[in-house]
């Protein structure tokens, strides 16, 4: 093995978090390695979105070292640089509604990456086949329901060909039939190797695409297993009673 | 002035219809123009005589509106993105420059302009011809400045109107979700990107409103740059009722002709609206 390969891409060294009097991240250490999938879980109120915010900077610790594929994020002046290598999907989809689809993928690829108007468009059009709706290109983001919605994200964030992505909470918006389209996108960029921090419930990905699972509770890592061990043989209190709630 | 209730609402949907760009206010449009070219016709004098004495007058009122509220849109833009800047001193200055303005009347403030600040700068040149007189060329200048009215008043309207803007392009930008400002950031676009890209294209179309509703309230107050010497139809019609003592013919002529004015300028504002509204 050499090293590069045994270096963590994402590695969080005693992050805290505080919102005012609330403390929100409790000095959590997490590494994720080249090409896994790691899934956070916890009740909510627990941090996990926290942290995952914290990765890419959207919000800034205020204690602890965040180090990115090499690039300290938490101390760097070149946020953006980082964030050009992270792709970020959000609850609320957040697609631009004033951009068609095709222009929502475009965007950031025309004036982050630089690259021409037709070669972006050519990526947009790959993506969203890949994401199973090519024909809603010239849609508006206003047009298409939350599934579709999402799956643009999804592409729009691939666009700008990052080396990790990150899920917040990516189906909590979704009505339940629209779980599972967006759920096997995600599930295909994982067996493609894309090195994946998903904040999910949807225990059905746990199982199909997780390769380690993260639990936390008020703001702290309470158990960092593998699914099969989670699922079969939790060994903390705490986290077998969350499991309990979740798995009826 | 500003009417910030409207920013509430969102744009409306465009409503598809036969004849885009058409709503019943037209006719308010062509009642009030078949009226005013009625009177010149049937009664020539006074009418077409104050109309024609007035022409230099309309074009000047229509001048100052259209070129200080290009200022403005770009005075406003920087007032409302300091209101919101991150950094104090830029968020002081912003803020300081909206609440003194909007403390102090319009026509207080074209008056300081026009008659009070060449006044001020005179002084500061004489001071300074006596005491630098290494900087004798700069205090000649100053000593000897003077105000275009014209000048004047665009410089006047636009630091009042630019303040209110600014507030309207603030709540427009502040009414977009967070959301939107993350996924730009989260994409690797910088601050300004951002903001010019994702933020203010759609600021701009909730604001339309209340940004078409100061174009029509700066036309009206248009009218208080003619106590600075500009030359507009308010003063246009201030002179020939003083040369022929018809007061209530002349500003029944001049109200009517900026009523003309302004509803073609709302139905103009209105069309823009409706052409830029989309889905949600």
């Amino acid at each position: 093995m050499c090293a590069e390969a045994a270096d963590p891409i994402i590695r969080i060294r005693g992050v805290h978090k505080w919102f005012g009097q609330l403390h929100a991240v409790r000095g959590v250490d997490l590494d994720v390695y080249r090409g896994e999938v790691v899934v956070i879980i916890g009740p909510s109120g627990s941090g996990k979105s926290t942290l995952l915010r914290c990765i890419n900077h959207l919000e800034t610790p205020d204690q602890g070292t965040i180090v990115v594929d090499g690039i300290p994020v938490t101390e760097s002046k070149n946020i953006n640089k980082v964030r050009e290598e992270v792709g970020m999907v959000f609850q609320q989809f957040n697609l631009f509604p004033h951009l068609s689809v095709l222009e929502n993928i475009c965007l950031a690829q025309r004036i982050v990456r630089k690259r021409d108007r037709q070669q972006a468009a050519q990526i947009a059009r790959d993506l969203l086949a890949k994401v199973g709706i090519p024909e809603k290109a010239d849609s508006y983001p206003g047009q298409l329901s939350g599934g579709q919605q999402q799956r643009v994200a999804i592409a729009r964030a691939l666009a700008m060909q990052p080396k990790i992505m990150l899920f917040d909470e990516p189906t909590s918006a979704l009505d339940p039939e629209m779980i599972t389209e967006v759920l096997d996108v995600m599930l295909d960029l994982a067996h493609e190797g894309m090195t994946m921090v998903v904040v999910s419930h949807e225990m059905g990905f746990v199982r199909a695409a997780a390769k380690r699972i993260v639990f936390m509770d008020e703001g702290s890592v309470i158990e960092e297993t593998t699914p099969e061990e989670l699922f079969t043989n939790p060994k903390q209190e705490r986290t077998k009673q969350f499991l309990s709630k979740i798995l009826h | 002035m500003p009417d910030l209730e409207r920013l509430e609402k969102l744009p409306r949907p465009a409503t598809p219809g036969r004849f885009a760009g058409w709503d019943r206010w037209w006719l308010l449009f062509v009642v009030v123009g078949v009226l005013v070219v009625a009177m010149t016709v049937l009664w020539p004098d006074p009418y077409q005589r104050i109309v024609l004495f007035m022409t230099d007058g309309i074009v000047v009122t229509i001048k100052t509106t259209v070129i200080s509220y290009l200022c403005i849109l770009i005075v406003g833009l920087i007032a409302g993105l300091g209101r919101i800047s991150k950094n104090v001193a830029v968020r002081g200055v912003a803020s300081v420059y909206v609440e003194v303005v909007r403390g102090i009347p319009l026509l207080v403030q074209l008056m300081f302009i026009y008659y009070a600040s060449p006044a001020l700068v005179q002084g500061l040149g004489r001071s300074l011809l006596q005491g630098a007189p290494a900087l004798h060329n700069l205090g000649q200048s100053m000593a000897n400045f003077s105000i275009d009215p014209q000048i004047g008043a665009i410089f006047g309207l636009t630091f009042c109107y630019g303040a209110y803007v600014g507030e309207i392009y603030r709540a427009g930008i502040e009414s977009i979700p967070k959301g939107q400002m993350e996924a730009a950031r989260s994409l690797g676009m910088s601050y300004v990107q951002a903001m010019r890209y994702v933020i203010l294209p759609q600021a701009i179309r909730t604001i339309l409103p209340p940004l078409g509703n100061e174009f029509v309230a700066l036309l009206k107050d248009s009218s208080l740059v003619s106590v600075v010497a500009v030359a507009d139809m308010t003063r246009r019609g201030r002179e020939f009722m003083s040369s022929h003592f018809n007061p209530l013919e002349t500003w029944t002529m001049v109200a009517l002709l900026y009523l003309l004015l302004t509803v073609f300028a709302a139905r103009i504002v209105s069309y823009i609206e409706r052409r830029s509204s989309y889905v949600r």
